[in-house]
Formats: structure tokens, C-alpha cells, sequence
């Protein structure tokens, strides 16, 4: 499925260019954070017991101590606010960890990001391979479905899903706490199932189109041809030659998609409509009425997002250029 | 050209007929009632009957469908029953503040990315073109309701976070002191997040009736942070196909020849090579205006700017259906028919379509 | 006969690529007389195009040339150039690689212009012919009325983004004047373009290959350059179309008396446009000489092979292969000491590791060969073993 002269242009753009590397590195980073968020955290990312009642306030992170007035029960009063030097990145407006609910937002957003682009490829490769490689009048039908559903923007979608289907979590559990390795971690985290399940009726149509695209071109291809004349069936055609060929192009599409979800799942639980509250988007919209004396709780979040989607962006980026036959051709050409 | 006109429009017709249809199955077969769901949050048992009565929702659901049908080809966009209003009422008082919004953050857009695009793609490998490739990245990377957010803190900034004090509110609420700013920026040029007080037809009017150029500042004041924050995703898309459609055009041998005839380097950059870089890019801009629709729901949420994108979030949250899918489905339409009108300009612009 | 209009010597273009060094034009010297038409041939790959593109200085990067001069006669250049460039002028003669960018690309045009392989895909796709036509037109005319002293025409047109700009809302600050389309519609129909006021305002992709070839002649007639170069003009076109094109080269150069380099790896073509000739192979000019000295008195075991393969003419699409093997990569690495024609010369001796010089040749007094064929006659018992480069080039292996 993965050719060596594949492997070796992957290589060489790797060693070639800078970004590549960055986004290979970022996307390591956030997958250790992602997998070992439990062993990782200083708190329970839950808890809200780190809520200082006495200014009223969430611990700025450490080394950002500061004086200033805060209105309790209607009267200014003058406060020092201290950081506590057990939260890194200080607490949220509930006092919670800002720094340990960072490391289970990656953990939401990897698993939502990838979940439901896999989603969306079982739905949208075989759908668009039947189409492409029969023609005809399923295909029309097909692409008549995928310009309707272009026409709705991705979010605005997600949202008129939502209207109808509500918003449900799923409580997963979680594998390292249960198996005793990080005490006092809660021991299911709730993922965003509804928005796992729309982002992938969102996104599919892409992946329709491009298997398509690349059954349409190999339909006619020689080695397919030979096959049909032994008397190959359809499916095994299908699935021994025109699946593993269309992989290419699927593989760099559901790279930049996994992008495309983690900013989906963050807007809608910035918009509160992912049913969990567990989400770096969410943490954003919960630190956006302290912006000013509490910045913190909404930076760290926004930049845990803008790294995880640059990572998968660049990745998507060294794919395409890698993988890509034409650009192959022009780097060497005379 | 017009039998191409003609079948593009015949095509969006079957585009915009679909969304009608699938929203339609959305409702029929969504998991709950669908009389809660018109009624929207908070609707007694007496009002959700009405609201049976009334929608038709007992009658078989291939009449419900052509009746939706028939109701929204004459303008009929429904009856909100939360907010007791025509839907299409609701729809069109909201749209100038999206179209403006959209407007602005495209104009912006247009404006820094293409000469970004341009000095990236013919400066290669230079300062400028490192600058402007990561600032394409960062630009399509950051979450734009953060990017609000951190626009709103670094005008901030100038005033001395954290600790400003002007033009801010600051209250009391249960304990907690909510505080949000109203505007934001360097004193001379405040930013106000939060209000749009003046449209754009009003102000522009103000200025050809009354002389008055306060008005339009007050337009500009009130639009600039949501249009950086809807447009910044916009401009480094741009200019990320501006370079590498420069970088291509300038490799093409028509360029060589140009400058064998002697032409001025400018004239070939701007009349050729950007002027060809272009065609392909409007057609992309064409099918992002469905991105910018989703963006503008979120610009506006962060901003509290009263569009279509405010007002469809209000309406989830009541579950108010009737305004949801009134909403999406003009989104929808929008979509189609700005881009049949993208791709008329596209047969114009290329001849190669255009003569054949 | 005339005096010379263009010396080059010891010219050099390399390309820095990844791989390496890519030495394209390798030293050559030349001289082109005024009013003549000088060829270059050659198999595909041997270096002419970058000659070409040198002389133009549109050679692009990651290519540059390394040295020589181009000497381009020209008197009145030479006034105006010699207080400020001492150094580039000498006599009625210009180095123009000693002189600043802006005076070389105000050369393009009026001095030098060129007529490109591929006439399709030399023509911008989205905009009128008449119009590319009449932008060449309004450059030179620009140059030409330049109201200031004859120094800025060495300046070249300047241009600029507001100028577009302001010319996007007002018409008559369009770059191409009225007069310039005229003058280009006159131009086509020089060229024998039928109908040129309607075919003006038709696009490229609405022309065939032999009108839009022809409409790129116009073009680069356009400047009345002194010098115009032809890089393979008729190898993209029919048989037919290419005796036409042929013709209306023969028919300017005779009434206009131009001064054409003529490059092409058709023979065919030399013999029936050129007075003297250039054979070119692994960058360098192997040997030189008249049409007569080239193909009667040829000294080079290469001009020998494609004398060998002149194809028919009514084959003239065909590309050379005169000679077994390959044109070597031109890598600076892999070139090897000596004759670089030596591993596929049937006539190697041993003296050929070492690299011969431009010997004169038995023709007429310009003839001048890179052989060691022009000193002496063949010897056999020098002969190199016939598998001699198979072990000491891996390179070279053909699949
Ligand atoms: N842009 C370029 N980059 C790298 N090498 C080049 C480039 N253009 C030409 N060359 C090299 O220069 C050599 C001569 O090319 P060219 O002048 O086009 O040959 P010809 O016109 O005789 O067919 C070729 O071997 C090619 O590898
Ligand atoms: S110098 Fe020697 S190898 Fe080179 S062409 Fe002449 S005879 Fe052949
Ligand atoms: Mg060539």
C-alpha cells in the first residue's frame, strides 16, 4: 500500500524542509499528552477544589501574583491574589487545574479529531469507490448528494444536527487509572459522542468525492482491465486493487480533516453545544468574561488548540507534498 | 455562455431543493416530538397541541413535505413559536449585519493577501516569504473565537493588562466579579466588542445627506475587531493559494517570453502573472463562503454582533427549530447562489471557458 | 564579408542544483557577422537553449552565467555607455554582461529578441494576441520617445503597481496605446496572418501552432531588434507549416537584412537557412565554420555523425541520434577529463584524455574544430579499446 518510492519521497521532504519536522514533533508531543494525561496531571481536572473563597477568585498561574480590587457580596475590597505553586498554569474561574484540564483537552480532542474522521471514511471511500467505479446513474445521484451537502458550511451543519439530535457525551473509561496507575484521575472522561457522530456526516462527502475521483481514473487503468478479463468479480477488484490504490490521496484528505474536526469539536464546545465540558474549547468560553485579570484561563487552551491543529496541518502538508506524483516530477524535471 | 448560465442555475435549484429535503427528514425524523421541537424550550403541553394543530404535524408526511416545499417557494419561511414571528422576518432583520461582517472580513482579506501572496511567491526562500508562510499558518490554524479573544487582550494591552480600567464593566454576580470589556484599543481608536450601533446604509447615507463622516468612523470602529477575526482564516488561505499560484504562473514559459519582449518586470507581475493567479482563486473564494458563514457564527457569538450567526445560536439554545432551520436553509441558498454568480465571473474571466 | 555584430568568448552558464553543478554553456566563442544567419545544432540536451537564453540574460535561477563577455556592436550604445562603464565599452563594442541589469533589459527588443520552441505555451492563455503583440510594440515605442536624453532609454519602460492600478479604472492609462494595437495588427499581417484585425482579438488556444508561431514572430519584429534569436522555432510545428515559417524568417532576414541566430537540431534546416554554423555538444561548440566547411570539409567525428542522420525532410520532427550513447549529464562531477565526446567518438585515441583545444580547420579561415582530427590524421594504434569507458563510467548504463 506504501510504495518505497513513497517512502523515500516522504524521507526527503522530511529531511529537506524545516516544517515537517515541526509538525511531526508537535504531533508526537500531543499524542504523549493525549495517551498519558492521567500520569501526566498534578489534579483531578474535575475537581473545583482549589477554588479560593477568600478573593473570590481562580490562582493565577505561578509566578503572577498580583494586588487588585474584587467585588464581594457588592463591596470593593482590596485582595492579593497568590499563586499556588501546585498549579502551574493556575486555575480556571471554577478553580480547577488549568494545566491538567489542558493535558485531557488533547485527550478529547485526538480522540474526537481521529474518531470521527475514521467515521467518515468508512461512510464516505466505499460510497465514493461504488460510484466512481460503476458510473452511471449512482454516481450521478451521488454527486447531486454531495453538492447539497457542500452547500451547508461545515459548522452551520453541525449546529442544525445538534437542533435536532441534542448533545450527548459518552463516558469512556479510562484504561490507566483503571488499571491503577494514576490514583485520584477520574476514572471514565466524557467524550462528546453527538459531535463525534456530526463531524463525521459533515466531513464524509470529502472523502466520497476524492475515492470517486481515484475509482473513476483506475476504472480504466490497464491492470484493471487484465483483471476483468480473467473474470475477477467486482469486489475483489475493488478491494485488491482500486481500495489500495485510492489510499494515497485519502490518507493526505484525512489528515487535513482530522484538523478540520478539532477545530469543529472546540467551536461547538466554545459554543456550549458538545454536552461535555471537558474541552479545550469549552475552557476558552469559560475564561472569555475574566479576560482581562484571568487571561490565562483562556490562552493556554486556545494555544493547546492552534498547536494540535498546526501539527496535523503540517503533517497534511509533508503528505501532499510527498505523495503527490506531479509535484515528484516538477523537483526533478530539467 | 447562457446555456452555461442556464444549466448552473438549473443545477442549484436541484442543490437548494435537496437542503430543503434534507432538513425536512431532519425534522420528521428527529428522535424526540416534533411538535417539541417547533414549540422550542419551555413550551407548556397546551401550547406544544396548538402547535401540533397548527404545523399540521398529525397529517401524513408526504403532504407535510409538500406543503414546506410549496411555503418556502413563495417566501415562507415558517412561524417561530418561541419568538412568535414569521421565521423570514427574523431572517432578513439579522442579514445586514452578516452581510456586512462578511463583507469587511473578505475586503480585509483581499487586501493583505494578496500582496502577502504576491511578495511570498516571488521573494522565495527570502525573510518575507518565511513571514508570510507562517503567518498563512498560524492564520489557518488558530480557532477564530481565540483569535477574538486575543485580539480584544492585546488592544488591551496598551492600556496596561492586567490591569485596565477604562471602558470596562465591572459587577457583581453571586460572588464572582464579571467583567467584559466594551471596548478595547489605544484611547484615540477605542475598539467596541459587543454592539454594532450604526449599519452601514445609515451610515453611509449619513455621510451623502448630512456630510457627516462620524457616522461611517463609528461604523468602521464597531466592524474592525469581528472583521480581523472573521478575515484572518480567510487572508492566510489566500494568501497561501496566492503564493503557490504566483510561484506556479511565474514558472510558466509565457513569462520567459515576456521578458524577452522587454516588458517591465511590474507589468508582467500585476497584468499577467497575478491577473491568472486570480482566476482560479475566485472560484476557491466561491466555495469558502460556506467557511465565512460558519466564522461569522462564531465572530459574532465572540463580539455579540447581531447577524444571522448571533441569532442562530439564540435559537439553538431555545431549541427553537422553525428559527434553526430557517436560518440554515438561508445560509444554504446564499451559498448556492453566490457561487453560480462566482462561477458566471469565472467563464468571464477565462477566456479558454469563455470562447469555447 | 561584414563586420562582426556579436563576439562572444570563453561564455559559461552553469545551473546549482541539488544534485550539483550543471555546466550547460561550457566556455563557448563565437562571432556572429551583421546580417547573417548563424545556426546552432545539436542534440537535444547539448546546451543550446541556455546559449540562447545567456545572450538574452534571461538564464533563471538556480542558473547564472560564471564568465565571458558579450560583446554587442552597437555605436550608439557605446557613446552613451562609455563615461559611466569604461571597462564594458571598447570601440563600437559593448560588453553587456559588464553593464548593469536595467541597460541589459532595456537591450531586449530593440537590440535582441527572441522566438521561443513551443509558440503555445510561450503566450499568456488569458490574454488577446493582439494584445501581447502590441504590448512588445508599446515597450520599444515608450523607449524610443523617451523624451529625456538618450541615456534613459538604457533605463528601460518603467512601470509600477499604481500604474496598473490606475489603469484597471481608467482606460486611457492602459498600458497599450491605440497606436501600438495598430501598429501590432500591421505586424501580424507581415507575418501572413489572415483577417489580423479580427485574429487580434482572438486568445491563443483560437489560433493553430503555425499562425500563433508567426504571430510570435511579429512579436519579437516588434522592437526591430538587430539581433534576433530562434530557439527551434518550427520543431513544435507541422512539415508543412514549418516550411512556412522557414520562409517568412528567410524573407525578413533578406529584406530587413536581421541578423539571425538560428538554433535547431535539424540539419535539414541549417543547410537550407544558414550561412555559417555552430555544432554544439556537451555545452561546448565542438566545431564551427560555413555551411560548406560543416558539411563538405567537417573535421569533428560528432559533425560527421549528424551529417550521418540528416533526416529526410519530410521527417524532420525526428529527434538526432546520430551516434551511440547518450549526451552526457553536463554534471560538473561526473564530466570526465579530456574530450568529452570521447566516450561515444568512434575515432578515440589516447591523446583524447586530454582535453583538445579549437584547432583550426582545413576549410575556410573561420572553420574550427575541438578535435584532435584537425591536427593529424586518425591513427589506429592510439585507438582506445573499445571497452574502455564501459569500466570508468557508471553512469552511463542505458536500460
Ligand atoms: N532550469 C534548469 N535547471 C537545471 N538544469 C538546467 C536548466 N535548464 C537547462 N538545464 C540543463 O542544461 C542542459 C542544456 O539544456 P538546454 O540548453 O535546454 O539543451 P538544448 O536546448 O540543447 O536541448 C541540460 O542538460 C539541462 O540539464
Ligand atoms: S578529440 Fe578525440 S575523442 Fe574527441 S572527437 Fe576528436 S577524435 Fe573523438
Ligand atoms: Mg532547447
Amino acid at each position: 500500500m506504501i510504495s518505497d518510492r513513497v517512502k523515500s519521497n516522504l524521507k526527503q521532504s522530511l529531511s529537506e524542509s524545516i516544517l515537517p519536522k515541526i509538525g511531526l514533533v508537535l504531533f508526537i508531543v500531543i499524542i504523549f499528552m493525549a495517551l498519558f494525561a492521567p500520569v501526566l496531571a498534578t489534579h483531578d481536572p474535575t475537581s473545583t477544589g482549589y477554588f479560593d473563597p477568600e478573593s473570590g477568585s481562580a490562582y493565577p498561574p505561578l509566578g503572577h501574583s498580583y494586588d487588585t480590587e474584587i467585588a464581594v457580596d457588592g463591596e470593593f475590597t482590596a485582595v492579593t491574589v497568590e499563586a499556588n505553586s501546585t498549579h502551574l498554569l493556575g486555575t480556571n474561574t471554577v478553580g480547577q487545574d488549568v494545566y491538567s484540564r489542558l493535558l485531557y483537552g488533547a485527550r478529547v480532542s485526538v480522540i474526537v479529531g481521529i474518531s470521527a474522521t475514521l467515521l467518515a471514511m468508512l461512510i464516505g471511500v466505499p460510497i465514493g469507490l461504488l460510484a466512481g467505479y460503476y458510473g452511471g446513474r449512482v454516481d450521478d445521484g451521488l454527486m447531486r448528494v454531495a453538492d447539497t451537502m457542500l452547500a451547508f458550511p461545515a459548522l452551520v451543519l453541525a449546529l442544525a444536527l445538534i437542533g435536532v439530535f441534542g448533545e450527548r457525551p459518552i463516558e469512556i473509561p479510562d484504561p490507566i487509572v483503571m488499571a491503577g496507575f494514576a490514583d485520584g484521575m477520574p476514572e471514565t472522561i466524557p467524550i462528546p459522542g453527538t459531535v463525534t457522530i456530526v463531524g463525521a456526516l459533515v466531513i464524509w462527502v470529502w472523502f466520497a468525492r476524492v475515492a470517486r475521483g481515484e475509482a473513476m481514473s483506475l476504472r480504466n487503468a490497464e491492470y484493471v482491465k487484465a483483471a476483468k478479463s480473467f473474470g475477477t468479480s467486482n469486489t475483489r477488484i475493488l478491494l485488491k486493487h482500486v481500495l489500495p490504490n485510492s489510499m494515497t490521496p485519502i490518507i493526505v484528505l484525512a489528515t487535513i480533516q482530522v484538523a478540520v474536526i478539532i477545530l469543529l469539536e472546540a467551536s461547538l464546545a466554545y459554543l456550549g453545544f458538545s454536552g461535555t465540558t471537558l474541552s479545550w474549547g469549552y475552557e476558552i468560553e469559560r475564561g472569555q468574561d475574566y479576560l482581562r485579570r484571568r487571561p490565562w484561563v483562556s490562552i493556554f487552551p486556545g494555544i493547546g488548540i492552534m498547536l494540535a491543529v498546526i501539527s496535523v496541518n503540517l503533517l497534511g502538508d509533508w503528505f501532499r507534498d510527498a505523495l503527490d506524483p506531479n509535484i515528484d516530477q516538477s523537483k526533478r524535471g530539467a | 455562455m447562457l446555456k452555461f448560465l442556464f444549466r448552473r442555475l438549473l443545477q442549484g435549484i436541484l442543490v437548494i431543493w435537496g437542503a430543503i429535503t434534507i432538513l425536512f427528514v431532519l425534522r420528521a425524523f428527529s428522535p424526540g416530538d416534533p411538535a417539541v421541537l417547533m414549540a422550542g424550550e419551555g413550551a407548556d403541553d397546551a401550547y406544544i397541541e396548538q402547535v401540533r394543530q397548527a404545523e399540521g404535524l398529525d397529517e401524513p408526511l408526504l403532504s407535510q413535505y409538500f406543503e414546506y416545499l410549496l411555503n418556502i417557494m413563495v417566501g415562507d419561511f415558517g412561524f417561530s413559536w418561541e419568538a412568535r414571528r414569521e421565521v423570514e422576518a427574523i431572517v432578513i432583520g439579522r442579514v445586514p449585519a452578516t452581510v456586512e461582517l462578511a463583507v469587511a472580513a473578505t475586503v480585509v482579506a483581499l487586501v493583505i493577501a494578496i500582496p502577502l501572496g504576491v511578495i511570498s511567491g516571488t521573494r522565495r526562500n527570502e525573510p518575507a516569504d518565511y513571514g508570510a508562510t507562517l503567518f498563512s499558518l498560524l492564520g489557518i490554524s488558530t480557532p477564530n473565537f481565540w483569535l477574538g479573544l486575543m485580539l480584544i487582550l492585546v488592544f488591551g494591552v496598551w492600556y496596561g493588562i492586567p490591569y485596565p480600567s477604562i471602558g470596562t464593566s465591572s459587577f457583581s454576580l453571586g460572588g464572582f466579579a464579571v467583567e467584559y470589556p466594551n471596548s478595547v484599543g489605544l484611547g484615540l481608536f477605542d475598539f467596541p466588542t459587543g454592539r454594532r450601533e450604526i449599519g452601514f446604509a445609515a451610515a453611509v447615507s449619513a455621510l451623502v445627506f448630512e456630510q457627516s463622516v462620524s457616522e461611517l468612523g463609528t461604523w468602521v470602529r464597531y466592524i474592525t475587531l469581528p472583521a480581523l477575526t472573521l478575515g484572518t482564516y480567510f487572508t492566510a488561505l489566500i494568501t497561501r493559494l496566492t503564493r503557490s499560484g504566483m510561484i506556479d504562473e511565474l514558472g510558466k514559459p509565457y513569462v520567459t517570453s515576456m521578458e524577452a519582449k522587454g516588458l517591465p518586470r511590474a507589468l508582467i507581475l500585476y497584468k499577467h502573472t497575478l491577473r491568472n493567479t486570480m482566476i482560479p482563486i475566485i472560484t476557491v473564494i466561491g466555495l469558502q463562503i460556506g467557511t465565512l458563514a460558519g466564522g461569522a457564527v462564531i465572530t459574532e457569538t465572540v463580539f455579540n454582533w447581531p447577524g444571522l450567526g448571533l441569532r442562530l445560536i439564540d435559537a439553538l439554545n431555545a431549541r427553537d427549530w422553525p428559527v434553526i432551520q430557517g436560518i440554515v436553509l438561508f445560509i444554504a441558498i446564499a451559498f448556492v447562489v453566490i457561487n453560480i454568480i462566482v462561477d458566471a465571473l469565472y467563464n468571464y474571466l477565462d477566456p479558454q471557458v469563455r470562447e469555447s | 564579408m561584414s563586420e562582426p555584430i556579436l563576439k562572444i568568448s570563453d561564455l559559461s552558464t552553469s545551473f546549482f542544483t541539488n544534485e550539483g553543478q550543471i555546466n550547460a554553456v561550457d566556455s563557448i566563442s563565437l562571432s556572429i557577422d551583421q546580417g547573417e544567419v548563424f545556426g546552432i545544432v545539436g542534440e537535444s540536451g547539448s546546451g543550446k537553449s541556455v546559449t540562447a537564453l545567456s545572450l538574452m540574460d534571461l538564464v533563471e535561477s538556480p542558473g547564472e552565467i560564471t564568465s565571458g563577455s558579450i560583446s554587442y556592436r552597437n555605436a550608439e550604445l557605446a557613446d552613451t555607455l562609455r563615461e559611466e562603464y569604461p571597462d564594458a565599452v571598447d570601440g563600437a563594442f559593448v560588453d553587456i554582461l559588464s553593464v548593469p541589469e536595467s541597460v541589459r533589459r532595456s537591450l531586449r527588443g530593440p537590440s535582441f529578441s527572441m522566438i521561443f520552441q513551443d509558440p503555445e505555451s510561450s503566450f499568456n492563455p488569458s490574454v488577446t494576441v493582439g494584445e501581447q503583440v502590441a504590448e512588445a510594440v508599446e515597450v520599444q515605442r515608450r523607449a524610443r520617445s523617451n523624451p529625456r536624453s538618450t541615456h534613459a532609454k538604457t533605463r528601460g519602460v518603467e512601470y509600477s503597481l499604481s500604474g496598473y492600478l490606475t489603469s484597471a479604472v481608467l482606460p486611457s492609462k492602459r498600458f497599450v496605446t491605440t497606436e501600438s494595437k495598430e501598429r501590432a495588427i500591421e505586424l501580424l499581417e507581415m507575418v501572413g496572418i489572415p483577417d489580423p484585425i479580427k485574429r487580434a482579438n482572438e486568445y491563443p488556444h483560437q489560433y493553430s501552432g503555425g499562425m500563433l508561431q508567426r504571430a510570435m514572430i511579429a512579436q519579437a519584429l516588434a522592437g526591430e531588434p538587430d539581433i534576433l534569436i530562434a530557439d527551434e522555432p518550427t520543431t513544435a510545428l507541422d512539415v508543412t507549416i514549418q516550411a512556412q515559417v522557414l520562409d517568412i524568417l528567410s524573407e525578413l532576414q533578406e529584406d530587413v537584412g536581421m541578423t539571425i541566430l538560428l538554433i535547431t537540431h535539424n540539419l535539414g534546416v541549417v543547410a537550407r537557412m544558414c550561412d555559417r554554423v555552430g555544432v554544439m555538444y556537451a555545452g561546448e561548440i565542438v566545431e564551427q565554420g560555413t555551411l560548406e566547411d560543416i558539411f563538405e570539409h567537417n573535421i569533428h567525428p560528432y559533425t560527421a555523425g549528424l551529417m550521418g542522420s540528416i533526416p529526410a525532410l519530410d521527417n524532420v520532427g525526428g529527434r538526432l541520434h546520430p551516434i551511440e550513447g547518450n549526451v552526457p549529464s553536463l554534471l560538473d562531477s561526473e564530466m570526465r577529463d579530456g574530450c568529452y565526446f570521447a566516450d561515444r567518438c568512434p575515432k578515440a585515441m589516447e591523446e583524447c584524455l586530454t582535453k583538445p583545444q579549437a584547432f583550426d580547420g582545413p576549410g575556410s579561415e573561420d572553420h574550427a574544430a575541438m578535435c584532435y582530427l584537425a591536427t593529424h590524421e586518425y591513427e589506429e594504434e592510439q585507438a582506445l579499446p573499445d571497452t574502455y569507458f564501459d569500466s570508468s563510467t557508471e553512469v552511463m548504463t542505458d536500460d
